[in-house]
């Protein structure tokens, strides 16, 4: 049984389609990435998955269980975090603060624990401890980045979904969040890891869904997608001619 | 000399209310981004729930004091629930809308009930005041300031150093984000506005014994706070209680140095003043780089 399966997604903004019948499916210690241009609905599965959208029709299972319907405050705590689109730090709150707050989903813990929690998490991401009092609206787009994963992590979730974590980041930062994301695969959380970059997310993915204007176009292991020159020049935007290479998980 | 530390005393003592009244007009705003005109009312129902319990049912004093409270945080809500909350994904239009409605319903149940006649609610304490060197301090006055004092203190406490404060904050700041990391979004606005009724009304009770207990009370209060609330810079905690005492000063020096009858005039022309040269208020700049 997979640990969370999207069958026939249909997802409509008004008068916009936005998925017309999407099924995907992740298995539990799986790092799989969602791959597609601009508007194709990776952002839109997310929603579903975390109770932000209501899909007009088709089925969320979480761990056999069909969620869909339920809302966001609900679906993180059966444990899926959802890290989203355009990081979403508290502004007026501090670092620790904001990673604190993940912890929102847990029940009967301690003021104290959760801090104690917020301030391990400082080990995974080393660059943002010098910043741990300072306000969100005052950090970089890359620690914001890496705020908004710690404060996913402190979900403890069994389902971690991260909405183009590399987005507007420069390539040295882009580099570190993605290490930071193996580091995370080795704990055994399963990532459903939603990419522009496709290049960066099947380096890290086990496996790899290419979305189009709401729909899956492909879908396979990263050694098959990336090493498809074809496939490559039509959907992952990279070059024919420039001999990329994969680089090893 | 003395009279101007006399005139500094009242004037913080009345800016206090203002600022107590303020302070629930920047939470709720915060929270939710819309205006609440009803706002006045809170301490107006509150005025009239003392005179209730403590006249028309001769409760003792801090019984109705207490039940007055009891009351006000039930009616925060009630408020929420009929005022808000079935409107809460709408824009902000239709709530202040709604808001405006309550405003008027709740001053003309009040009408019915007392008629236009203003209530009376004598003061706390039985000593109506004592001189300290050459300022006489007035009581009710000195009560209006501690207390407002102790909630300034407390206010800072519950937001800065619990998790729950810091639960509101975020909710205020992001309602989708603070819903995606499983803080209940609802359950903070219902405490939101349950605070900010309880402050109110905690504001018309201690002014009551001052200005009368009267349908009018609620607006005028209101306009006062909103006026504190521009000057401080809208939607900032600290702007909002300064910007109430500032208020407060002002008019009461105004009052006393030109013209007792235009006191009101001097809320309102220092409001003007701000909105043509600082319309972003005292701490304007702050919120600017918060948002
Ligand atoms: N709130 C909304 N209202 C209306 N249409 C929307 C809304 N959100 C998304 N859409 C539309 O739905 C489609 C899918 O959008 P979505 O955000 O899921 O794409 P995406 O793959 O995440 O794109 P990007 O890489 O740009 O983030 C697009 O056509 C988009 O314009
Ligand atoms: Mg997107």
């Amino acid at each position: 049984m997979p640990l969370i399966e999207c069958k026939d997604l249909v997802v409509r903004y008004g008068e916009i389609e936005a998925l017309h019948g999407l099924t995907i499916a992740v298995e539990a210690g799986e790092v799989v990435t969602l791959l597609g241009g601009n508007g194709a609905g990776k952002s839109t599965t997310l929603r579903s998955i975390s109770g932000l959208v209501k899909p007009v029709s088709g089925d969320i299972l979480f761990e056999g269980q069909s969620i869909l319907g339920a809302g966001p405050e609900d679906i993180v705590r059966r444990g899926i975090a959802h890290v989203p689109e355009g990081r979403r730090v508290f502004p007026g709150l501090s670092t620790r603060e904001n990673i604190m707050l993940g912890a929102s989903n847990r029940k009967g813990l301690t003021k104290a624990q959760i801090r104690a929690e917020a301030d391990g998490m400082f080990d995974l991401f080393p660059d943002i401890r010098p910043f741990a009092d300072a306000l969100g609206w005052t950090l970089s787009g890359g620690q914001q980045q890496m705020v908004a994963v710690a404060r996913g992590l402190m979900a403890k979730p069994k389902l971690l979904l991260l909405d183009e974590p590399s987005l507007g980041l420069a390539p040295v930062i882009v580099q570190k969040v993605f290490s930071i994301i193996a580091e995370i695969r080795k704990l055994g959380t399963t990532v459903l890891l939603v990419e522009q970059n496709a290049r960066m997310g099947l380096s890290v993915a086990d496996r790899g869904y290419v979305l189009e204007t709401g729909r899956l176009v492909l879908s396979g292991k990263p050694a098959d997608l990336w090493g498809n020159e074809d496939i490559r020049a039509a959907y992952l935007g990279g070059h024919a001619r420039v001999k990329a290479t994969l680089p090893a998980v | 000399m003395d009279l101007v530390l006399q005139l500094l005393f009242t004037g913080i003592g009345i800016g206090s209310v203002y600022a107590l009244v303020a302070l629930g007009f920047v939470l709720i705003f915060r929270a939710t981004n819309v205006v609440n005109f009803a706002q006045g009312e809170f301490s107006m129902v509150a005025a009239f729930l003392m005179v209730i319990f403590a006249v028309d049912l001769e409760w003792p004093y801090w019984l109705s004091f207490l039940l007055a409270l009891a009351g006000m945080a039930l009616y925060g809500v009630i408020f929420n629930l009929g005022v808000y909350y079935p409107l809460r994904h709408r824009t902000y239009l239709p709530v202040i809308i709604s808001t405006i409605g309550a405003s008027i319903l709740v001053a003309n149940t009040m009408l019915a009930l007392y008629g236009p006649q203003p209530q009376v609610l004598s003061p706390v304490f039985e000593t109506p005041g004592f001189n300290v060197g050459p300022v006489y301090l007035d009581s009710q006055y000195l009560l209006i300031i501690v207390v407002t004092m102790v909630l300034v203190a407390f206010q800072y406490w519950f937001f800065e150093h619990t998790l729950l404060g810091k639960k509101l904050q975020a909710t205020s700041q992001d309602k989708e984000m603070a819903s995606l990391l499983g803080i209940p979004v609802a359950t903070m606005i219902m405490i939101t506005f349950v605070y900010s009724a309880v402050l109110g009304g905690l504001a018309g009770i201690l002014v009551a014994p001052i200005l009368f207990v009267s349908i009018q009370m609620g607006g005028t209060i209101a306009l006062k706070a909103f006026a504190a609330t521009i000057i401080g810079g809208f939607g900032d905690v600290a702007g909002a209680i300064i910007g109430g005492l500032a208020l407060g000063v002002i008019e009461t020096f105004g009052a006393a140095y030109i013209s007792v009858p235009y006191k009101d005039g001097f809320a309102f022309l220092v409001l003007v003043l701000f909105l043509v040269f600082r319309p972003q208020g005292l701490f304007g700049e702050r919120v600017a780089e918060k948002a």
